[in-house]
């Protein structure tokens, strides 16, 4: 039995607490000002980051899988460590945004209530909870993306996102339940053990529950043929909660699709990287070339998500021939969090100021927000690969692992082509608003950046230089997490 | 203990002038007028940090020291002061500070002085790193940087006033006209170097592929690597690709027309890199490698073809080069006419030797003349500055009559240039020069007699053109242009004494030495004779009866070399007096009075037509091919066809998907759906 002091259990308890409290609050009190709110949620998630890297350091860690329903791993820390700071950033990207708009209270609450899900999905190890992590998780977001009521694209940011997380959500409980009636357990570890020594009959069910899998976690990744939502989601949310989806859920979404499609995939033993290869070239062509003519730079980043995924995605594909493939796509993951996340905290920024997304208006922001176009500047560079930034070394591993495991299969070479080119390819883009930026515009009149978005800026800048320039860290803890799972799987 | 200290001095004489090229441009923030005496004090310190370690580094058979650079491919940096390289030291470092000196006078006016002195400082810091480094990598650093300082200082005056060209206006040679700014030359001086440093970072990554180092000493110690590379036929190839570095920075045949142009720096420039130190850079490339590859050819591989080219090379040169100074009217351009040739001098002793049984001699002769002729050289150019500076023209034609004017410079020239032309006895330039035929003569080799010719021809030629020089600028009538001068009321008069001093003493040195040069020489030869035997086996017969031979002070002489040098001397002494000092015949009705006269004038004024060939093979031709291949390749096929073909596949895929995504809900689901379909299609066949 999985202890009460245990990361996850504590995590629950402290965010939930948190999280209940607020709405609370602002019943019983009027005039409360969103500082107070915004504070609180921080103050939770900054103990709560600090607990997780306390408990990392100093006690015992589990198995990657048990016989409970949740573990305490490296892979779960990992991912607990990346959604606690993407919740952080998002909270204060979010001081500024909030402050003149109502219940926002309920605003800071529903982002705490929706990290608990993120946490908890990284740490489940059983099928049912991983799925009531998932919904904790999508619910609230649900809702965040709507929270400009009044704003029609708002409205249907959120229709769209639901209707598809409804689907979704069908679609991977339909995949667990086949599995149930495969294995007779909803165990992760239980799961692999029976999928491993599976009949030649049963084994199209559970490719079939794969399939749903792929679909249903897919649909979080913005993986395509999944994508459709996403771009218009993103665009109509507020860009903080935009922030919160591109940063956090979807990478939860990875966290499960590693904890269920690769090991689950690994133990049914045969050659799935063919699917999983086919999805990442496409999904990075297609997010990278549509983002290529977008005039709108939150559609344009959400589309560069897109394309993101699907290099993480190479990682997930060469599993079982590389190893440095899957501590690529743990590593990207945690940049492109940042990275990303940064991204859409500066948009956030320049709606604030100057109320338009269009690239053509910011023209010439490199001198009016010189910290905020700083900041945007590095997260574009650093999502391009240009060394020596973060998103360099991960892109360097998982293009590597490729060409690694091109010695296998002589066609997993075209993943590290597509995704060079891809990569060569989104340059055009970042390159097309640094540009605007810095090289463009008259207008020199200096605009007051808002303070909770330079904070953000300044430590992003700071977390992807010093990552770019130590990348050493990192990488031997997504080592120490490959060699974790490979020992549980053994 | 002391010999660690002296280790670390050496390190020094190279630190100290990059250390100063560093804070130069902080001082100069401040105190704008005081660069250049900061400099001349720390270019006197390493002088004499050189001097102070010059005894112990001959009596030791060369101080070496060594620190780890690279270690993954066990690469070490170090200094090597051994004779060589601690005698040619010292002349840099010397010739350096009195040329600091005279430029504190020279640039005093100049708005840019502390981009001039922080590029002289670093480029005697680089000379240094040449001079000092114990292998071929760390000199090629060294070599770079005096490659690059020489270039930022030809095109010091990148405003390119017309004052700073050089050439004649509207004097054109085969369609191209020879006149040329100073950010042109220095471009034409880096790109024609860089040729020959191109081969030489070829040939020295040829020999580490063999020998697995860079190392003087470790490439002696161990010659395996000779022997292999000799085996599959790649030794020659490879030093003569070293040598071609020389050819470039030393201004050899074919690589030699840069050094004219190089004339558009600032003079105190011209002095010291290109007269006494930098174009110096070969001649020792040569000397460093030159013994080494002579005790390979004693242990029986043959490098003779080597010492050939060298030989070949410096002859045709100084011949080339010292033919064109007989006719060019510009003062600074015919001191680099006679720059090149006299380095030719050098490049023929230092391979003759190489093809004969005595190397020390040859050796020591041409180290004897890059050791007098830094010293002459150095002072003809610091006063063909001053006179410049004074007459306010850079042709000699406006000088004339200058001797009643500018009397001290006009004695410095006077004994300088009778050391250029070899004056007999009293002059350090007439021992080297005899050193050199002599060990021309008795080197007994097939090409001792051709070279020989060449040689006498040369000298003879070298006497004239230095008797012409001298007789137009202080002979004679004064020039229209010094009569406007003074009707405007600008008076000709002495430069000031921190200018004349420096070239002032290298003056007397040239003489003062000169009475002793035969001993002088005996000395250096004695000095060499046992390095060579020491540190690299190449014993040298008459080492032993040294002693005695210093009782008589002649009797080192070779009879038949003395006599030619006195005859060269003489013959061109009294010609150059004829037409230019008495003036008995006129020079112009001379030429013209024969068309073969004619003819030979005008080869050698349009410089034997190479500069034109190279002009027109190396820049003309290329940037015509080039315009074509840019108007009917590159804008056709790689702009319209690659380029804006590109962008528009990629917009129109990128219209494609666009097109798909149409913000309803229904084909959303629609296309999930099949996606999801597709997947199971996928893991299921």
């Amino acid at each position: 039995m999985i202890e009460i002091t245990s990361t996850p259990i504590v995590l629950i308890i402290v965010l939930g607490i948190a999280g209940v409290i607020l709405p609370i609050i602002s019943i019983t009190r009027k005039n409360v000002s969103s500082k107070l709110y915004g504070a609180i949620s921080l103050a939770v998630l900054i103990s709560s980051i600090l607990f997780v890297i306390y408990q990392l350091t100093s006690s015992a860690i589990l198995s990657s899988f048990s016989e409970d329903v949740l573990t305490v791993d490296l892979l779960g820390d990992l991912f607990a460590i990346s959604m606690l700071l993407v919740a952080i950033m998002t909270t204060v990207g979010s001081f500024d945004f909030i402050r003149k708009k109502s219940y926002s209270s309920i605003y800071f609450s529903l982002i705490l209530l929706s990290t608990i899900g993120m946490v908890l999905v990284a740490y489940s190890t059983d099928l049912v909870m991983l799925f009531v992590a998932w919904e904790l998780m999508s619910i609230p977001t649900y809702i965040l993306a709507g929270f400009l009521k009044k704003n029609p694209s708002s409205n249907e940011a959120a229709l769209k996102y639901f209707l598809f997380g409804a689907l979704s959500s069908a679609i991977i409980i339909y995949g667990i339940s086949i599995t149930y009636g495969i294995t007779g357990s909803t165990n992760i570890s239980e799961v692999i053990r029976v999928f491993s020594t599976i009949d030649a009959e049963m084994l199209p069910l559970a490719l079939l529950a794969v399939s749903m899998f792929i679909a249903g976690f897919g649909f979080k990744m913005g993986l395509v043929p999944f994508h459709m939502w996403l771009p218009d989601t993103y665009e109509g949310s507020p860009p903080t909660i935009t922030a919160l989806l591109a940063a956090g859920t979807k990478k939860a979404g990875f966290a499960a699709a590693i904890r269920i499609i690769i090991i689950g995939t690994i133990a049914l033993n045969f050659d799935w990287t063919l699917a999983l290869g086919i999805i990442a070239i496409m999904t990075m062509t297609i997010g990278n070339i549509a983002a290529i003519m977008q005039k709108n730079l939150t559609r344009m980043l959400a589309y560069s998500s897109i394309g993101h995924a699907g290099y993480i995605l190479i990682g997930l594909a060469t599993y079982p021939l590389s190893n440095i493939g899957l501590q690529g796509s743990l590593f990207h993951i945690i940049n492109h969090a940042v990275m990303k996340c940064a991204a859409f905290i500066a948009v956030t920024g320049i709606i604030i100021t100057i109320k338009t997304t269009y690239i053509d208006k910011i023209k010439g922001l490199g001198v009016r927000m010189p910290i905020t176009a700083l900041g945007l500047t590095i997260s574009l560079l650093a999502l391009a690969g240009v060394p020596p930034l973060n998103g360099f070394w991960s892109k360097l591993m998982l293009f590597g692992a490729a060409l690694d495991a091109g010695s296998t299969y002589s066609w997993i070479y075209w993943l590290a082509i597509a995704g060079v080119l891809n990569s060569a390819l989104s340059l055009a883009y970042y390159g097309w608003v640094i540009r605007k930026m810095y090289f463009e515009g008259d207008r020199t009149i200096s605009i007051k950046e808002p303070k909770s978005i330079i904070s953000v800026m300044i430590f992003s800048i700071l977390f992807i230089v010093g990552v770019g320039v130590y990348p050493d860290l990192i990488i031997q803890f997504t080592e120490k997490i490959i060699f974790q799972l490979t020992m549980a799987l053994n | 203990m002391e010999q660690n200290f002296n280790e670390l001095i050496a390190w020094l004489i190279w630190i100290l002038p990059f250390v100063a090229a560093i804070i130069i441009p902080a001082i100069g923030k401040r105190y704008n007028n005081l660069v250049g005496y900061v400099a001349s004090a720390i270019a006197l310190f390493s002088a004499i940090t050189a001097a102070s370690i010059l005894p112990n580094a001959i009596e030791s058979h060369g101080i070496h020291n060594q620190v780890l650079w690279i270690s993954t491919i066990d690469l070490k940096a170090g200094v090597l002061a051994d004779p060589l390289s601690i005698i040619m030291s010292n002349i840099v470092a010397w010739i350096s500070f009195l040329i600091t000196v005279y430029s504190i006078g020279y640039m005093k006016h100049d708005k840019d002085q502390v981009r001039f002195w922080f590029w002289m400082m670093f480029f005697i810091g680089s000379m240094q790193l040449i001079v000092l480094s114990d292998n071929l990598l760390q000199m090629f650093f060294g070599w770079e940087g005096v490659g690059l300082a020489s270039y930022a200082l030809i095109s010091f005056w990148y405003r390119d006033k017309k004052q700073h060209h050089v050439g004649t206006e509207n004097h054109s040679v085969l369609g191209l006209v020879e006149y040329y700014s100073p950010t042109h030359a220095g471009m034409k001086a880096f790109i024609m170097t860089k040729v020959g440093d191109i081969m030489m970072l070829a040939g020295m990554f040829l020999i580490f592929s063999f020998a697995g180092t860079f190392g003087f000493r470790e490439l002696i110690d161990d010659t395996t690597w000779a022997t292999n590379m000799a085996t599959d036929g790649l030794l020659i190839p490879a030093i003569v690709l070293l040598f071609g570095g020389a050819i470039g920075k030393s201004a050899q045949f074919p690589l030699n027309e840069w050094l004219l142009e190089a004339m558009t720096g600032p003079t105190a420039v011209s002095a010291l890199i290109h007269a006494a130190t930098m174009v110096k850079a070969g001649v020792f490339l040569v000397a460093r490698l030159g013994p080494i590859l002579f005790s390979l050819s004693m242990a029986g591989i043959l490098v003779d073809q080597f010492f050939e080219i060298v030989a070949l090379t410096g002859a045709i040169t100084a011949l080339l080069l010292a033919t064109q100074g007989m006719v060019n009217m510009e003062l600074k351009k015919v001191l680099a006419y006679s720059t090149g040739s006299q380095i030719g001098y050098m490049m023929m002793a230092l391979g003759m030797a190489g093809l004969s049984d005595q190397f020390v001699d040859g050796y020591t002769a041409g180290f004897f003349h890059l050791m007098s002729h830094a010293m002459f050289k150095a002072s003809l150019f610091m006063a063909a500055g001053s006179l410049i500076h004074v007459v306010g023209s850079r042709f000699m034609t406006d000088m004339g009559g200058l001797r009643k004017h500018v009397h001290k410079t006009y004695i410095f020239v006077w004994a300088s240039g009778l050391a250029l032309m070899g004056a007999p006895f009293i002059t350090t330039g007439f021992w080297s020069k005899d050193a050199i035929f002599a060990s021309i003569y008795e080197s007994g080799h097939v090409l001792a007699l051709p070279i020989f010719i060449i040689a006498v021809l040369t000298a003879i030629i070298t006497a004239f053109y230095t008797t012409r020089m001298i007789g137009i600028i202080f002979f004679g009538e004064r020039s229209q242009h010094i009569m406007k001068m003074e009707k405007s009321g600008d008076h000709i008069h002495e430069v000031d004494k921190l200018m004349w001093l420096p070239y002032g003493i290298l003056a007397i040195l040239t003489i003062g030495v000169g009475i002793f040069g035969l001993s002088a020489e005996n000395n250096i030869h004695s000095i060499f004779a046992e390095y060579l035997e020491h540190s690299f086996g190449i014993h040298s017969a008459h080492l032993n009866t040294e002693e005695h031979n210093d009782i008589n002070l002649f009797s080192g002489l070779n009879a038949l070399a003395v006599a030619f040098s006195l005859l060269a001397f003489v013959v061109g002494f009294v010609l150059g007096y004829i037409f230019y000092i008495g003036r008995y015949i006129d020079p112009t009705k001379f030429v013209n009075s024969n068309l073969l006269f004619y003819s030979l004038h005008k080869l050698m004024l349009n410089r034997w037509y190479l500069n034109t060939l190279i002009y027109w093979c190396f820049v003309i031709s290329p940037l015509l091919i080039a315009r074509r291949i840019w108007r009917y390749f590159e804008q056709t096929v790689v702009d319209l066809g690659m380029n804006n073909g590109f962008e528009y596949a990629i917009k129109w895929s990128s219209s494609i998907i666009h097109k798909t995504q149409t913000g309803v809900v229904q084909s959303y689901l629609y296309v999930f759906g099949a996606g999801l379909l597709f997947v199971i299609l996928i893991l299921l066949v």
